[in-house]
């Protein structure tokens, strides 16, 4: 009789885990796809055979240029963008316990569209626009900091953290919008490029910039991923099942800082993604952050692999920012979501 | 397709340079990817194959309508259509550090490329321009017709005005919810060129100011206000027309004095280019009543210049 529960239960997480692989695997398949249909597009389509044939003997052409340095790169940073966007946003609302947090909620975008801006409108004239990921990714870090250590009352409490990220977030946000003020015409209309997100004239350099991010960062993050489902179920709880839950909250906040930071340093305010994405994974694996991780990652890598796609093609011969289109095709996905959940309860 | 395109176009021109073979060398094809560069490489006779959409009168300010009327789009200043100028193979491209610094690298991959530090300064744009095509002597002329001409408007004004010059003067650009005032920039440094100065209020400031209140109207104290308007836009004639109805505005002495002019924005800012700054001086020669030397000459020449090919000879 026990042995036979036992098999049943066996036999459930099997099918259940059977089902998780699956589902990853086919978001694998429509990201890859989604990937080759976009090198296909452009200001002329290119037909598949020739990219393949492109990609397999690189040769110095006008169309081997357009692929690899135009088309491939870019495509490489949505991915990574979007992925790391969208993993940090399901560590954060995972911490939280909140379905509304994201990368904002601890102040990383507001942090990095601050830097961002005061390097474009004060120092753009001083320093070369390279540094600017750099500033950005300095905001991100200086605003996380401050937020984790102005919430700090022996430990971190969640709620404490978001009131504190919110009202330094608008804070931030104030002062960025003084700062686009008293900018001139053009260092303000960068500043809104930057603002709303873009991918425009990705390059290698930064697909290799924001990779390492990515690579230290996903694996700690799924690591500590259990962590994280005992402190959901309460503090108290995870502490009995022996969860040192500063240490836990700490590395993953540092993870999520780091993934979105790295992120928007190189494209910008996307963040919209950091918040859609993991919600739109629960959806197809459930809230299990050990799962979340993977697929809000595909997730966010299709949405951001999509929103560039649009920018690029849609509007020819305009090359729009990628920004436009992340809540355009993120939020009706969303509500078709909410809407087919509710249906079914 | 467009790889069967690409090699009839290449043969076509072959072709084409087969049968010529005493022909002048090609003009070079160029990008311009500012709106400075193209009303340069206008002026100067050179019709780029790529440009980039125009600020305003979308998708190319009409004064170059004429001049640019088949050639190809690569998008918004701001963000190029990277792509779009890789496909049309230029020779050139011009371009500026300030928009294009980001994507330097790949501009000079797709061909060789020339920055110009800003977009606002129409004589280093033009000179610019001009060294890379190979069309020095024809800036050089383009430019000693428009010193000639500042001087003949310095003189001409400073008898006209007497006592009341030099003129303290602000270039007032109205947005829909805003005002800003331009002390730099395009028009600010040609109205310095020609003599006007700023009022105190403004000398400090790095580009200008913006104001989002009618209670700063008295900041706009000056002898003439240039506005700026933009006609397709209604909000921003009615912001227009409530800034203008208050009664602080009533008090300004350029109102009072009936200096207050509605200029074209494209001459005046958006253009960037030697013929944008030709067509602005023209606008103030008319502005404060002058005579231009030879009017009818210089008209002749800035329709002239925007015929295709012809280079402007004034």
């Amino acid at each position: 009789m026990r042995a036979d529960a036992t098999l049943t239960l066996n036999s459930v997480i099997n099918s259940d885990s059977h089902r998780l692989l699956r589902r990853l695997l086919i978001l694998s398949f429509l990201l890859l796809a989604s990937a080759g249909l976009s090198l296909c597009l452009g200001s002329f389509p290119t037909p598949p055979l020739q990219v393949l044939n492109t990609l397999a003997a690189p040769q110095s052409s006008d169309i081997a240029f357009i692929i690899w340095e135009l088309r491939l790169p870019r495509i490489a940073l949505a991915i990574l963008v979007g992925a790391a966007l969208a993993i940090a946003g399901a560590i954060l609302q995972s911490i939280v316990r909140n379905p509304l947090a994201s990368p904002d909620v601890i102040g990383i975008t507001s942090g990095a569209a601050l830097a961002a801006v005061v390097f474009l409108s004060l120092l753009s004239s001083t320093l070369s626009i390279h540094w600017l990921p750099v500033a950005a990714m300095l905001g991100a870090l200086v605003s996380a900091l401050l937020v984790v250590s102005l919430a700090w009352k022996s430990g971190i409490s969640p709620s404490r953290m978001v009131l504190v990220g919110i009202g330094l977030a608008a804070a931030m946000g104030a002062g960025t919008t003084l700062l686009i003020v008293i900018s001139d015409d053009s260092a303000a209309m960068t500043a809104y490029v930057w603002l709303t997100g873009s991918l425009y004239a990705a390059q290698w350099n930064d697909v290799w910039g924001l990779l390492p991010w990515l690579v230290v960062a996903v694996p700690i993050s799924l690591l500590f991923a259990r962590h994280a489902d005992a402190m959901a179920l309460g503090d108290s709880v995870a502490e009995g099942l022996g969860v040192a839950i500063l240490r836990s909250r700490l590395v993953l906040l540092a993870c999520s800082v780091a993934l979105a930071g790295a992120a928007v340093a190189f494209a910008g305010g996307l963040s919209f993604v950091g918040l859609i994405a993991p919600h739109l994974a629960a959806k197809l694996v459930g809230r299990n952050l050990a799962r979340l991780v993977p697929a809000s990652a595909l997730v966010g890598a299709l949405i951001v692999l999509y929103a560039d796609l649009l920018g690029r093609v849609a509007f020819l011969p305009k090359d729009l920012p990628a920004g436009i289109f992340v809540a355009g095709i993120g939020a009706p996905f969303f509500v078709y979501l909410l809407h087919k959940s509710r249906a079914r309860f | 397709m467009s790889v069967l395109l690409l090699t009839v176009t290449a043969l076509t021109s072959f072709i084409a340079a087969a049968d010529t073979p005493n022909s002048p060398p090609e003009p070079p094809s160029i990008v311009t990817l500012y709106q400075g560069a193209t009303d340069s490489a206008v002026a100067l006779g050179l019709t780029p194959i790529g440009v980039v959409d125009s600020w305003l009168e979308k998708p190319m300010y009409r004064y170059l309508r004429d001049a640019l009327d088949s050639v190809e789009h690569v998008g918004l200043e701001t963000q190029p259509n990277l792509e779009k100028i890789a496909w049309l193979n230029p020779d050139l491209v011009i371009a500026s550090d300030f928009r294009h610094a980001q994507i330097a690298p790949l501009l000079n991959a797709i061909a060789p490329t020339v920055s110009a530090p800003t977009v606002f300064n129409f004589k280093t744009t033009l000179t610019m321009v001009a060294n890379a095509t190979d069309r020095e002597a024809e800036a050089r002329e383009l430019l000693q017709h428009w010193d000639a001409r500042v001087v003949d408007f310095r003189q001409q004004i400073a008898v006209k005005l007497g006592s009341d010059w030099p003129q303290k003067v602000a270039v007032v650009r109205f947005k829909s919810d805003h005002v800003r005032i331009y002390t730099s920039g395009f028009a600010g440094s040609i109205l310095k060129e020609l003599g006007f100065e700023q009022p105190e209020t403004l000398q400090s400031q790095r580009w200008g100011m913006k104001l989002s209140s009618t209670e700063n109207i008295p900041v706009l104290d000056a002898d003439a206000l240039f506005i700026l308007l933009e006609p397709d836009d209604p909000a921003i004639a009615d912001n227009y027309q409530h800034w203008a109805s208050h009664p602080l505005w009533q008090q300004l002495s350029a109102v009072q004095s009936g200096r207050v002019f509605e200029v074209d924005p494209v001459s005046w800012m958006m253009g960037g280019g030697i013929l944008a700054a030709n067509a602005m001086l023209d606008d103030l020669y008319s502005r404060y009543g002058l005579l231009q030397p030879g009017a009818a000459q210089h008209q002749a020449c800035l329709t002239r210049s925007s015929d295709h090919g012809k280079p402007a000879s004034c």
